[in-house]
């Protein structure tokens, strides 16, 4: 019965994501935009829908209104019924995407070497996370409590930011995945802590086919699968597909909003991908802090593209690009931010005041171990086998393609990451040696999808399938 | 492949699958938190109320089994003012005025 609710509490999320892309993405035929193929509809859907519902949870708090499933599914039906008179007055849908593959298969065994292993990596990321309840320790101790303390009181009860939440670590860690659970957890009408894990296999599928799709629009089916398979077959990739950490989720909505971001900016007909590609990269924020850092890394592509486009197209769709970008992000973190704000919470870690130049002066001694402990990751084969140094060969030998086209905005986002990453150590109050041995690893996943798509673009002229 | 047998023989996750497979939720609960804690964290929350405060002693504040038991023990939580005293290394659970 358990899996039965929670099978329908997915399918709600994926109905409520797809009418949100499709508010975003339907238009009439004389203004259609990036086809979409059905799995990445799906996916997208699914993320958004989860996002989207945490949304409305804290929402509900603000007006002090209970968690139900109806309660919390019925407001939806308005946006529901906007869509259907939309079809109805306009034809207005999502464009679906129904290239089929090639007729002709030139590596047809090779293509079945390498979906048997995709699948064979994601039945076992699924059978992994679903075999063990919640157990590890961010997990349990950050994430898992707070459902279970909203899933307790059907509510964020009111105690919780002013009280209660200064009782367990990370305070100031955004709700999207707690209240992610906590939504399953009331559709299924029990705390199964071991079934909710679904949320964390269906983002590392959906990174997946998201990648795959990414590539299969510029290359070979067996190209794309070759690079999907690179991805789902490294370790530590799977691993946290498993272990109810927000390293996927945030990865997922990362790498979607840098997709989109990118068919903008090679299209740059429409700014639906764009407005997309902001509602993404906001629930990166509102899945992790370090989602933030992502908000700003695209914000900066969009101001970098539309100062260098302005020169040629001066029309007021160059100019509204970056406001709208700031405008949407800003509006869905808003109700956190809010929050945050009114009740004082903030990380105990990091100090965004420390980011001046005295300070960062004075903290150079820590760039030592913050690349210690990095090329012990990118040199070590346990977690990510052989792709950190495939990846500095690949760039060595291609270092003119790397800031040409499409792939100059991917590289400039790495870096951005990279120093990012470099800029949190720098600013932390926590012992960096600790810090940064623990959490390295972590921060690269969170840009992991990019750097293979990257890689897939770099390598498109040297490997002939 | 090499993944698989690494995932499942070398790290020999297959011993764990295997105790994990048949179990029931509080089976695997009791299996992951260790059956013996797990236990006595059962015990604990027959023992309070769900209203009760409670204080750990002889436990590391960041160890993974603290963690664990704070949220085993939830709605009860931990409070300055403490209804009962929570002994970890000796898994003892007493009053706290008496």
């Amino acid at each position: 019965m358990e899996i039965v609710a929670l099978s329908g509490g997915i399918i709600a999320l994926i109905f409520i994501g797809l009418n949100v892309l499709h508010m975003v993405m339907g238009s009439s035929k004389e203004n259609r935009c990036l086809p979409l193929f059905p799995l990445e509809t799906i996916f997208i859907s699914y993320g958004i829908g989860l996002g989207f519902i945490s949304l409305e949870m804290l929402i509900f708090y603000l007006f002090g209104v209970k968690f139900t499933v109806y309660g919390l599914l019925i407001p939806w039906v308005v946006l529901i019924a906007v869509n259907a008179i939309r079809y109805v007055a306009h034809r207005d849908k999502i464009v679906i995407e129904t290239r089929t593959t090639e007729s002709e298969e030139r590596y047809k065994f090779l293509n079945i070497f390498l979906i048997s292993g995709i699948s064979l990596e994601a039945v076992y990321a699924f059978f992994r996370a679903l075999i063990k309840p919640i157990e590890s320790y961010d997990a349990v101790a950050i994430y898992a409590i707070k459902s279970k303390i909203f899933f307790i009181a059907k509510a964020i009860p009111e105690t919780y930011f002013p009280i209660l939440i200064h009782g367990f670590p990370h305070p100031d860690y955004p709700l999207n995945i707690p209240l992610s659970e906590t939504f399953f957890y009331i559709a299924m009408g029990s705390l199964n802590d071991q079934l909710v894990k679904i949320i964390f296999p269906l983002f590392f599928l959906g990174i997946l086919i998201l990648l795959y799709y990414a590539i299969r629009r510029f290359a070979s089916r067996t190209y794309a699968l070759l690079f999907t398979f690179l991805l789902a077959s490294i370790p530590h990739f799977n691993a946290y597909a498993a272990n109810a950490y927000q390293e996927l989720p945030l990865s997922f909505y990362y790498f979607s909003s840098a997709l989109l971001l990118f068919s903008w900016i090679e299209d740059k007909k429409s700014l639906r991908p764009l407005v997309l590609s902001a509602i993404m990269v906001a629930l990166a924020g509102w899945t992790k802090n370090e989602g933030l850092m992502y908000c700003a890394i695209n914000t900066v592509l969009v101001l970098f593209f539309s100062m260098r486009t302005i020169r040629k197209d001066m029309t007021w769709k160059t100019l509204f690009a970056p406001i709208a970008y700031i405008v949407i992000v800003g509006l869905l973190l808003l109700p956190w931010i809010w929050i945050k704000h009114k009740f004082g919470i903030a990380n105990d870690e990091i100090n965004l005041a420390n980011l001046n130049p005295v300070y960062l002066f004075n903290q150079i001694h820590k760039l030592v171990p913050i690349f210690y402990e990095l090329q012990k990751q990118l040199f070590g084969p346990k977690k990510w086998i052989l792709l950190w140094p495939v990846v500095i060969f690949a760039a060595a030998l291609n270092y003119r393609k790397l800031f040409k086209g499409i792939r100059g905005y991917i590289s400039v986002s790495i870096i951005l990451a990279f120093l990012g990453y470099i800029l949190f150590y720098m600013i932390s109050y926590v012992d960096v040696v600790f810090f940064a041995s623990k959490t390295w690893a972590r921060f690269l996943l969170h840009f992991l999808p990019l750097l293979v798509l990257w890689l897939a673009y770099i390598l498109k002229e040297d490997v002939k399938i | 492949m090499a993944f698989f047998v690494r995932e499942l023989f070398i790290k020999n996750n297959i011993r764990d699958y295997e105790a994990l497979i048949s179990r029931t939720l509080e089976g695997k609960h009791a299996y992951v938190t260790g059956d013996k804690l797990y236990g006595f964290l059962s015990h604990c929350k027959e023992i309070m109320p769900e209203i009760a405060k409670y204080k750990f002693v002889n436990i590391e504040e960041g160890s993974l089994d603290r963690r664990r038991a704070v949220y085993y023990l939830y709605p009860r939580v931990e409070g300055k003012d403490p209804d009962f005293i929570i002994d970890m290394a000796q898994l003892m659970i007493k009053k706290a005025k008496e």
